[in-house]
């Protein structure tokens, strides 16, 4: 990868939480309490990592790619019909034992601008030839 | 509603692991990478098979977290994704109570996700933190620090 992206903002990415899409993520991971699942917010976090994922400049060979760590710091939860912008950033770009780390930050926030969720997603790029 | 107190164990959630799942699991959240719907893709990079993306894992856990503390609202939530999930595994999510504060409304968790597979402990998530207000939104959690 290339490790001068650290630092790099992508464009805000809008993402309205539709009620179907909630419906179907909470069947998904079997969320049976009838609000807005709270991981929920990997759908925005994941349509807004596209652009990094695709970033020619990044040069990361996503075929090679295991996601390590995740974390999310809700500030409220998240409500149902309200539109969501998603703004990611390269926190870091670093080596390990010959993997590479990347870690991306995604800010969450309403209409309003106010913060809802934070995201923190590890992809860990394997070597090549690598098994599980 | 669960007696809240430090080192209290969380009754375990499981959960088998089917393919539909995970491509249902991939349509909602939006991450279609074909590691997760794709054998010889999986295949090709090392694995057994197609693999359940961490976060349907953690979503699992997530839920858990929901039944475990009904009406509780997630502060926080980070997992470390250590092995990987193949379809007919049961996950089961489990974990413990680490610290109540009444004064703060919240009740912070340490939490696990297991595989038995073939008699072998594995870990998909073998560490998760999860902090949660319990003195707001619905629910009879209101009192489950007293």
């Amino acid at each position: 990868m290339n490790e001068a992206l650290a630092g790099k903002v992508y464009p805000a990415v809008r993402f309205p939480v539709s009620p179907d899409r909630v419906a179907a993520f909470a069947r998904a991971v079997g969320d049976t309490g009838g609000s807005v699942p709270p991981t929920f917010a990997t759908a925005p976090e994941i349509e807004a990592m596209r652009a990094v994922i695709e970033d020619p400049e990044l040069q990361l060979d996503f075929s090679r790619v295991i996601h390590a760590d995740q974390s999310y710091a809700w500030s409220r939860p998240i409500a149902l019909g309200e539109v969501l912008t998603a703004t990611p950033s390269i926190e870091s770009i670093r080596s390990k034992a010959g993997s590479e780390l990347l870690v991306v930050a995604t800010e969450i926030l309403d209409e309003a601008g106010s913060p809802v969720v934070s995201a923190r997603c590890t992809l860990v790029v394997r070597p090549r030839g690598a098994g599980a | 509603m669960i007696a809240l107190e430090p080192g209290t164990e969380l009754e375990p959630r499981e959960r088998v692991v089917v393919r539909e799942d995970v491509k249902a699991y991939a349509d909602a959240s939006g991450d279609q990478n074909p590691l997760h719907q794709d054998d010889a893709f999986a295949r090709s990079v090392g694995f057994p098979g197609v693999i359940a993306h961490g976060m349907f894992t953690m979503g699992h856990l997530a839920s858990a977290v929901g039944e475990w503390l009904p009406g509780a609202e997630l502060r926080s939530m980070k997992a470390q994704f250590r092995s990987a999930v193949l379809l007919g595994d049961t996950i089961v999510a489990g974990g413990r109570v680490r610290e109540v504060d009444p004064d703060a409304g919240t009740v912070s968790l340490d939490l696990w996700v297991t595989v038995d597979r073939d008699g072998t402990l594995e870990h998909p998530i073998k560490r998760a933190e999860v902090l949660a207000s319990i003195a707001r939104g619905d629910g009879g959690a209101t009192d489950a620090g007293s």
